[in-house]
């Protein structure tokens, strides 16, 4: 066996820096600051080094259960790049809740660690192990205010439902390697020809973990109470990030091991597909909390990431890598809006909150304005190119069904965008809130707004990158 | 072959009941108990198809130290509450005829097991099982750290990760709090701890402290 270890040397190289860091927190005193600051250009250096690894074709290492394609190389950017977001937005958040602490940037990287394994994996016990340093690290990270009750508890629900949904993938991947012989991704697929009831049943226990994974309905109920309950800079890393890795998974099992079974598959899928979309545009309306809405609102923003996988083209799945990558960008310029309600060191997350704002801060309103219409999908942001790019590969493979139900859906989600965008603008105001931001909080949101705002002028820029992707 | 089939159905029989019985047990302690007890017969399966070291390690890490750390936490968090019915073995403690049948059965398993093991090694000759010369920590020791490298790295890192996470879930920092320094004992001398005064006569010594 030789393996060039310069393939993997971006991850050799975040958990060398993982441990590096840990020792300079512990040992030095007083070195939150430095950690922080530490880790966010660990992560720059780690999108560098991932960058100069994309011109590599795709290489399965480590007997074949480890690939580096190009799929991997850009969601793993893109994970390096939003947690660099993350980090830099929520310096101010963790310090007025004093949480500022050097394992909360450490927890981070491991996560970001275990998702650019589970990103990787063609096998099903790399991509387990993947999960679960995932997984155990964002447990932590939901409970780290844990002086506050709602930040126990949600730590708690997540950690006991996830460990649930663990255990069902785990029973769903010893079926697959019971009934194919294999834990391999590529010999699955070969041993595929004839389909089992339990090769059937495996796959169900598998889609039903990874769609706990990424909150898509019915194994939604953890994401509201998590979401409102963790610190907000935590829902921010939750509300991106972990959802990348999951729906790269996603693609990766039912475009590799799953590829002859897609009579099996499909129909799941588009259950939750239909599902999510409903439930997320529907369940969101009469929520009063911001980060309960955005909970509802991501649900159904997974429900339209895999209608585009429920297609099972080539199209299908690289409308989703888009879909997701503007999902990222749209949920950090509303989550850095989210940031900028504090007054007096106190922050605000009801919507109540946001009444009038326009008075006092109009170019505040004025980009929750564009926020809102992109996450509604409506044209020229670039939250409707995306969803334009999902409806454009369901109808080619003509499941109007799918279609029309997503269209009918996003009717109904834009009526609770709308109201926000009412309270803002109509309601009468109230105090002002602070206006000393810092200065990754301002960056963060001019960029993304101007990518929402800007990106119909020049949409090759992402398509042109994601066009080129080769799934299989 | 037949009488590998009756152990396997016996050894079952006794995972799946007492797997059942530490869902339905009231009492955390009997639960704790069935638990081992199940443990130990999933362990006697693993040893009944060949994976002796699977079956021991599962013995060591869970029976060994997560079972018994449970019993312990179980045991001290109940404390106040059956302070009475469990530490006298007075009529009324429903806990010693249980805890006798649970270690009844499981001093059987381990001498059918070990003695079948040990006295008719051509017990476990099944149809499906291949004796090979190499023993199974032989056999996971060759691909652990050669095949499976990644997986035995990224493994330290859970485990890293976990440990973490205890810490800042756990750790309190108390403000306040005297702890004894060593080098500074002994580096003290006679001229820190002792001041030498005169005292005149019928004042007193002003002590500041």
């Amino acid at each position: 066996m030789n393996i060039d270890l310069n393939l993997i040397f971006p991850e050799i190289f975040l958990s060398l820096s993982i441990m590096s860091l840990l020792m300079i927190g512990v040992f030095k005193k007083n070195s939150s600051n430095l950690i922080f600051n530490l880790s966010i250009l660990t992560l720059f250096i780690l999108a560098a080094l991932i960058l100069n690894l994309s011109s590599v074709n795709k290489i399965l290492i480590f007997n074949n259960s480890y690939v580096i394609d190009d799929v991997a190389n850009f969601m793993k950017i893109l994970t390096a790049i939003s947690a660099i977001f993350v980090l830099s937005i929520s310096t101010d958040f963790l310090k007025s809740l004093k949480i500022y602490q050097i394992e909360y940037p450490i927890l981070i990287l491991c996560s970001i660690l275990g998702m650019m394994v589970m990103i990787s994996s063609n096998d099903l016990i790399v991509f387990y192990i993947g999960l679960e340093l995932q997984s155990l690290a964002l447990y932590v990270l939901a409970a780290f205010n844990r002086d506050n009750v709602l930040s126990s508890e949600s730590g708690l629900k997540y950690f006991v439902l996830s460990a649930l949904s663990s255990g069902l993938l785990l029973y769903g991947c010893s079926l697959i390697y019971g009934f194919t012989g294999s834990t391999n991704f590529n010999e699955i697929a070969n041993n595929t020809n004839q389909v089992p009831y339990g090769l059937t049943f495996g796959i169900v226990f598998i889609l039903v973990g990874l769609a706990f994974k990424i909150s898509a309905v019915p194994f939604h109920m953890w994401a509201p109470d998590v979401y409102q309950g963790s610190p907000t800079s935590v829902t921010l890393f939750f509300a991106l990030v972990p959802k990348i890795a999951a729906t790269c998974v996603f693609i990766r099992f039912l475009y590799v091991p799953f590829v002859n079974m897609i009579e099996q598959w499909q129909m799941i899928i588009i259950f939750i597909s239909i599902a999510s979309m409903i439930f997320g545009a529907i369940a969101a309306i009469g929520q009063k909390n911001l980060k309960r809405l955005i909970a509802y609102s991501s649900i159904g923003h997974m429900g339209y990431s895999l209608a585009g996988i429920a297609t099972g083209s080539s199209e299908g799945a690289q409308s989703t890598i888009i879909y997701i990558t503007i999902y990222v960008i749209m949920n950090l310029a509303l989550f850095c809006c989210l940031f900028m309600l504090k007054r007096n060191n106190e922050y605000f997350e009801n919507i109540e909150d946001l009444s009038g704002l326009s008075k006092n801060h109009p170019i505040l309103s004025l980009s929750l304005l564009i926020i809102l219409f992109s996450l509604a999908g409506i044209p020229p942001l670039a939250g409707f190119f995306a969803k334009f790019y999902i409806f454009m590969a369901v109808i080619e493979q003509s499941m109007f069904f799918l279609a029309i139900i997503g269209l009918l859906s996003t009717v109904v989600a834009a009526f609770y965008y709308l109201r926000i965008i009412k309270i803002i603008y109509f309601d009468p105001s109230k105090e002002k809130y602070d206006s000393n931001h810092s200065l990754g909080l301002r960056i963060s949101l001019i960029v993304s707004t101007i990518f929402l705002v800007f990106y119909f002028t020049y949409p090759n820029s992402l398509l042109g990158i994601i066009s080129k992707i080769n799934i299989i | 072959m037949i009488a590998h089939a009756i152990f396997f159905y016996i050894f079952s029989f006794i995972a799946v009941i007492s797997a059942v019985m530490v869902t339905v047990s009231k009492n955390t302690v009997h639960s704790v108990f069935f638990l081992i007890l199940d443990f130990i017969s999933i362990s006697c399966l693993f040893i009944m198809i060949g994976a002796e070291f699977l079956g021991m390690i599962m013995l060591i890490v869970y029976v060994g130290a997560v079972a018994v750390l449970f019993l312990f936490v179980v045991m001290m968090l109940n404390v106040a509450h059956q302070k009475n019915t469990f530490f006298k073995s007075t009529h009324g403690s429903r806990h010693i005829p249980i805890g006798l049948l649970v270690s009844l059965i499981i001093f059987f398993e381990l001498v059918i097991v070990v003695g079948g093991w040990k006295y008719k090694p051509d017990l476990i000759n099944s149809i499906s099982l291949e004796i090979s010369e190499v023993s199974n920590t032989h056999s996971i020791g060759y691909v652990l750290y050669t095949d499976y490298i990644h997986l035995f790295q990224l493994s330290g890192m859970i485990l890293l990760v976990a440990m973490i996470g205890a810490i800042i879930l756990t750790y309190r920092k108390r403000e306040g709090l005297k702890r004894q320094s060593y080098f500074s004992q002994i580096s003290r001398e006679k001229g820190d701890g002792v001041d030498l005064v005169d005292v005149e006569k019928n004042k007193g010594v002003k002590i500041d402290v």
